[in-house]
């Protein structure tokens, strides 16, 4: 077990622009109203950087910038863990379907391939020079990287931003992923209790086959998306004693008590 | 921090398949490295392949995760009694105290090109193109959690060629915390199109033998590897000292001119490991053949070490192994402390005076107590370990 102190929260997915609207929907005070996700645009982000970097980047700067400006403490203190299964799915493609044909790929294209490419360009653009580190663990990417961050902000007792994040996947891969909408939830974790603390949560992983418990206000077509597990989790937090259980491995689950 | 217990280790690349062949290659100064003769990737440059990685059959029940990274994990699985130790392991302290936690860049992304390369008329992949168990990022980590049969937490990292550096780092946070009584660390990547194609494009691949640090250096070769390390709390010969971990926030994939955020990296190492730069025996640099890394590390090195630290780089031997460099770089560092033996850099004819640390082209036994390890990677991602050999 391990405790965390949640010092903001970031969200961004169609119909949840972000964590107000997301907090009255996981308590089921308002319904989801999906509407399609204006694609984000990072404040952070030079012009250059906005046109090279890749819309999975995009989504997931944008959604850590929510969180970083709620917690008002600067990026450059914190350290980063980024969790996503798929790189950019986007990437993914133009790369392999280059690959089959002419072979002549882009620069640009080869290094917005790196999963870590996201956190390398916040980074960047925050100029945040501490340790910073690109988890997968495919579907359960979610918890693994809550935890991962959590110790992280332990063992360094420095504030940790962490940034789980999924894109659509583009045919003819979305048949084998299918990932159709961009979901993506961000939380600033601090090791010691801080009077602006959003909520304090207790981590441990129990026995328990989760995988198909999921809350009724979230799509079926989110299922896919490894970080929708990140907004199944929300109601943790979004309530005084929340608990959520989101699966963490095969017959395990990360059980969130707030 | 707390020195953690080494207690077994492996490294299978090109240069050899086991720890016994790998420090035989760096005893005799041999390089693993071929001209490309891929057909699959006809560039005019040099590769390390790992061949015999292609004839592994994985279990029955584990067939989904076949694949190159997939093979070659339970190859390298395979060597230095390194199943007998995790077994041990899981014997002591349970199958779910024991966690793994593993690097790649590109994990199955070989099947995923083959798949395109054999799409339908309608633009759809093959029906045996699997996602989950091949191409995601995590299919490697699974594999090894299933065949080692171990259930405790687990991670994949994918930082570029810092990636299986990193896993020591997350490994022994989880150790720290209690989540893990032992840790299963490693990284494996495979040759691919992805990334013989997307180097290429950058100008960063070699059309000779690479050769770190050196004036004529026109570039890294890309190779091939797995390893493994085991990572347990308690008293051993070989320990992990510390590690440090940094991001350059400077470029996608040039480094700092100055190595400013290795530097820290290795800083942070130090200070973890309640050690001066002085106490450091041999510095495993990253030392691509780049010309733009070696220049920066090799400054940045210099400034932290002096002149008085011996320093090469093995990717003359084992190639440039992205995602697997930081675990075949980590069992070098520690076949050197085992051996008493500081490996060269074979390939290097002349060192470029401008990278300015003590560059040592030829091998010698040494008696090394302490060294340190080095990988950086795209996205400014820097992490350098420490290890050492008990008294």
């Amino acid at each position: 077990m391990t405790k965390v102190h949640v010092r903001s929260i970031g969200v961004l997915a169609p119909g949840l622009p972000g964590w107000e609207a997301a907090r009255s929907v996981a308590r089921g005070e308002l319904p989801l109203e999906r509407a399609a996700i204006t694609p984000p645009v990072p404040r952070c982000l030079p012009a250059a950087e906005r046109r090279r970097s890749s819309p999975t980047a995009r989504l997931a700067i944008a959604v850590a910038e929510q969180a970083i400006d709620a917690a008002a403490i600067p990026a450059a203190d914190m350290e980063m863990v980024f969790a996503a299964s798929e790189a950019a799915g986007e990437i993914t493609h133009q790369l392999c379907e280059v690959l089959a044909g002419t072979r002549e790929i882009s620069p640009t294209v080869f290094h917005n391939s790196v999963h870590n490419a996201p956190l390398g360009y916040l980074s960047i653009a925050m100029g945040a020079k501490l340790s910073g580190t690109s988890v997968c663990r495919g579907r359960w990417s979610f918890a693994a990287g809550l935890l991962c961050a959590a110790l992280q902000a332990q063992a360094a007792r420095r504030p940790v931003l962490y940034v789980c994040y999924d894109s659509p996947m583009p045919v003819p891969l979305q048949a084998a992923c299918p990932m159709v909408d961009p979901t993506a939830v961000a939380m600033v974790l601090a090791p010691e209790r801080i009077d602006a603390a959003l909520a304090s949560a207790s981590l441990e992983i129990v026995e328990a086959d989760v995988e198909r418990e999921w809350p009724a206000w979230i799509p079926p077509s989110w299922h896919a998306n490894p970080s929708a597990r990140g907004l199944a989790a929300l109601g943790a937090f979004a309530a005084a004693k929340g608990m959520a259980r989101v699966p963490f491995a095969p017959g395990q689950a990360l059980e969130i008590r707030c | 921090m707390k020195p953690l217990a080494v207690t077994a280790f492996t490294t299978t690349n090109p240069a050899g398949i086991g720890n016994a062949a790998t420090l035989a290659a760096l005893r005799a100064g041999r390089t693993g490295l071929v001209p490309n003769t891929l057909d699959w990737a006809p560039i005019a440059c040099w590769v390390g392949a790992v061949p015999e990685a292609e004839h592994i059959a994985l279990p029955q029940a584990l067939r989904d995760y076949d694949c190159a990274n997939a093979r070659l994990a339970l190859l390298a699985l395979e060597q230095d009694g390194f199943r007998d130790a995790v077994a041990r392991s899981v014997q002591r302290v349970g199958a779910h105290r024991v966690g793994v936690f593993l690097g790649t860049t590109t994990s199955g992304i070989r099947s995923t090109e083959i798949a395109y390369a054999h799409r339908a008329a309608d633009g759809s992949l093959p029906a045996n193109f699997r996602y989950e168990t091949c191409h995601d990022m995590d299919a490697t980590t699974e594999l090894v959690r299933r065949f080692l049969g171990v259930s405790g937490p687990s991670l994949t990292i994918s930082t570029a060629c810092s990636s299986s550096a990193k896993v020591f780092a997350a490994a022994e946070r989880y150790l720290r915390a209690g989540f893990v009584d032992a840790a299963v660390v490693g990284g494996v990547d495979t040759l691919c199109q992805t990334t013989l194609y997307g180097f290429n494009s950058l100008q960063l691949v070699s059309e000779d033998v690479c050769r770190p640090y050196d004036a004529a250096r026109k570039g890294l070769n890309i190779g091939e590897a797995g390893g493994f390390a085991l990572l347990e709390d308690g008293e051993a010969a070989l320990q992990l000292l510390g590690y440090g971990e940094t991001c350059d926030a400077h470029h996608m994939s040039t480094p700092h001119p100055e190595g400013a955020g290795a530097r820290l990296a290795m800083a942070a190492a130090l200070e973890a490991a309640s050690l001066e730069a002085a106490a450091i025996d041999y510095v495993n640099l990253h030392g691509t053949a780049s010309p733009a890394n070696d220049l920066a590390e090799g400054r940045a090195v210099h400034d932290l070490f002096g002149d008085r630290v011996p320093c090469s780089s093995t990717k003359g031997v084992t190639g440039h192994t992205l995602g697997a460099a930081g675990i075949t770089e980590a069992a070098i560092a520690l076949l050197a402390l085992e051996a008493g033996f500081r490996p060269g850099s074979p390939t290097t004819r002349a060192v470029d005076a401008a990278t300015r640390c003590r560059f040592e082209p030829a091998g010698a036994d040494a008696s090394l107590r302490k060294v340190m390890s080095n990988s950086f990677g795209f996205g400014g991602n820097n992490c350098a370990l420490v290890f050492g050999r008990a008294a």
